[in-house]
């Protein structure tokens, strides 16, 4: 890969991550594709000779675009409490790496991420860590995330609830 | 804990209400430990998350680690997940399927019945007279199912386990036995940690459709639920035996608009074989069942979908202890076996918006519970002499509500459900549970 599309996958990538921390979720709801699939299969303890340690066939969440807007529309409301007081939240996105697919102007996308959040005066942060594998798709005008899987290292959160994006 | 303390909540608990002290006190904590957790039947699993000889899961009952596995004739046996050796946790693993058990330590070895079959240099080291038989590992005294749900008790003398759920084994055939094929978890529990206290969220499911329509107003906002602000209090609360309670929620016309929750139609002819004439009645008006088996199982059957063409989901929960502020909340997501796999797909998705760690509805329920714990561990709330007022208000319905002798179900039936009759009755199981004199065996 070219240092261009990495240093421009990647900005889109900050980019995405400072909406969300700044609150912005319809913004980043157009950086969405359409027909998204975002997904955060469970991680679980195995035994080493099994050939993954994640479970697709129950997930934290399998939302699509239009899922995913219910979700966002409700934090503008009134009465969605885990966001109301406002969470202060930073994602730090790292380690990125770019493949071609077999689709032209789709890349394959993986990078970690760490999200922190603080709530209130709680003295106690949250966090959340693993890695994410995106398909990250070249539209006119820019660029769009066409599928998301999150897998998160723990096999039990250490968050409260799973409002945030990731 | 000083007798006249204990006299004290019981004089509270009577009048309706909890000191608030014993919420988050490590010493209530450490009793509860030890009279509830102790002796109380414990949720463990569901028999579909054990298909074959070899299957194995591994559980908590509140700190104590379990191994569940199934035997070569089909048994499933709980043991404690520690070798007998040096006490090592035996198996780290969620979930697998192997014939034996090896501890990681000095490897010694164990079958699908728990037994010991393997010593490092055996008769080398111990002689001829150490007999394995008396070192396999130590089984949960007591392990019975009903309706597939498997639970554990570690008291050698408690009552069994359909004589401790009682009236709630007429809801339960409603909700895991209306289907010839019974229920089938979907692959593993969602695990997470939240900041409360597992009185309180056990409380919430079997005792609370009140906090629906503030906790969860922005599904209003959202125009997903009604604007009536008495929607969640329709239909029935009803208490139970030992501490055991269920909502079940239906209209402001008593019926629901979905019958049998949303369930195809095709079936509708299994319901009708395998339940009751009274059962199938409040099957047909019901909207949602949500409750809860003292100490910390609770569930929730309900439907979500867009309007005219809802499924219905069922998901159970535990709220492990891991302290006086913490839970570990596990939750089961489970549906008939025998609906068609397209139903099955929307049903899950219904669950995943609204319920889990990443449902909408259960997002806001954690952080209302975070903010008592907050508020709740300072020197007024955790006085024991009340002289704060320090006393939490369950009021609700105490003497202006009287029991609807003709609703068709057991249990003592109140016509709202909007009403604290089960959190009180869950008090006084939780206090006599806590003041007996000797918990159960050790």
């Amino acid at each position: 890969m070219g240092t261009d599309l990495h240093y421009e996958i990647s900005q889109f990538l900050y980019k995405e991550a400072y909406l969300l921390d700044r609150r912005q979720y319809r913004e980043w709801i157009d950086l969405l594709a359409d027909d998204i699939k975002y997904v955060m299969p469970l991680r679980v303890t195995v035994d080493n000779k099994n050939e993954t340690n994640l479970i697709n066939e129950m997930t934290y969440f399998t939302d699509t675009k239009a899922d995913i807007t219910m979700k966002v529309e409700r934090l503008y409301t009134k009465s969605a409490w885990v966001d109301n007081p406002a969470p202060r939240q930073r994602h730090f996105i790292s380690n990125v790496m770019i493949e071609p697919t077999s689709v032209a102007d789709e890349y394959w996308v993986r990078s970690y991420f760490l999200f922190k959040r603080s709530r209130s005066s709680e003295i106690n942060t949250e966090e959340l860590f693993g890695e994410r594998e995106d398909i990250i798709r070249k539209v006119s005008g820019g660029w769009k995330i066409a599928q998301r899987t999150v897998y998160p290292d723990q096999a039990v959160l250490t968050v409260m609830n799973l409002s945030m994006f990731l | 804990m000083k007798a006249e303390e204990l006299q004290q909540i019981k004089g509270k608990v009577e009048e309706g209400y909890l000191p608030q002290w014993v919420v988050t006190d490590p010493e209530i904590y450490k009793l509860e430990q030890e009279r509830i957790f102790g002796t109380t039947w414990l949720f463990l699993g569901h028999e579909s998350e054990l298909n074959e000889p070899g299957s194995y899961i591994t559980r908590m009952m509140a700190d104590d680690p379990i191994l569940l596995m199934k035997n070569k004739t089909g048994d499933i046996k709980a043991f404690l997940n520690s070798c007998t050796h040096r006490g090592t946790r035996l198996c780290t693993e969620d979930f697998g399927k192997k014939k034996t058990h090896t501890c990681p330590y000095h490897g010694w070895s164990y079958n699908l019945d728990g037994e010991l079959i393997g010593i490092v240099a055996g008769n080398k080291v111990y002689g001829e007279k150490m007999d394995k038989s008396e070192w396999g590992l130590r089984p949960v005294p007591r392990v019975e199912s009903y309706q597939g749900m498997i639970f554990g008790n570690l008291d050698h003398n408690a009552v069994s386990l359909e004589e401790y759920l009682g009236e709630m084994k007429w809801y339960f055939d409603i909700m895991l036995g209306r289907s010839d094929g019974g229920m089938e978890v979907r692959g593993l529990p969602q695990r997470w940690v939240a900041k409360a206290n597992w009185k309180m969220t056990s409380e919430n499911f079997a005792a609370d459709p009140y906090h629906v329509q503030t906790t969860h107003r922005s599904a209003v906002e959202m125009k997903l639920t009604p604007t009536d602000p008495l929607y969640a209090s329709y239909g029935h609360q009803v208490v139970l035996s030992n501490g055991h309670g269920i909502n079940v929620i239906t209209s402001a016309t008593g019926k629901s608009a979905n019958k049998y929750q949303g369930m195809p139609e095709s079936m509708w002819p299994m319901f009708e074989k395998n339940l009751n004439k009274e059962q199938l009645t409040v099957f047909s008006k019901v909207s949602t069942f949500v409750g809860g088996v003292f100490p910390n199982l609770s569930f929730l059957s309900t439907c979500s979908g867009s309007e005219g063409i809802k499924h219905n989901h069922i998901n159970f929960r535990v709220w492990r202890p891991v302290a006086p502020d913490k839970v570990e909340i596990w939750v089961w997501y489970m549906i008939d076996k025998d609906l068609p796999e397209e139903y099955k797909e929307k049903s899950y998705k219904g669950f995943l918006a609204t319920f889990g760690a990443a449902g909408t509805f259960e997002q806001d329920d954690t952080e209302n519970w975070s903010r008592i714990i907050e508020a709740s561990q300072g020197k007024m709330a955790r006085d024991r002499n009340l002289s704060y007022n320090n006393v939490a208000n369950y009021l609700m319905g105490f003497d202006n509500v009287e029991p609807d002798e003709n609703f068709p179900g057991p249990g003592t039936a109140y016509p709202t459900c909007y009403t604290d009759h089960v959190a009180r009755s869950m008090h006084k199981y939780w206090l006599e549970l806590i003041t007996k004199e000797s918990g159960g065996e050790g």
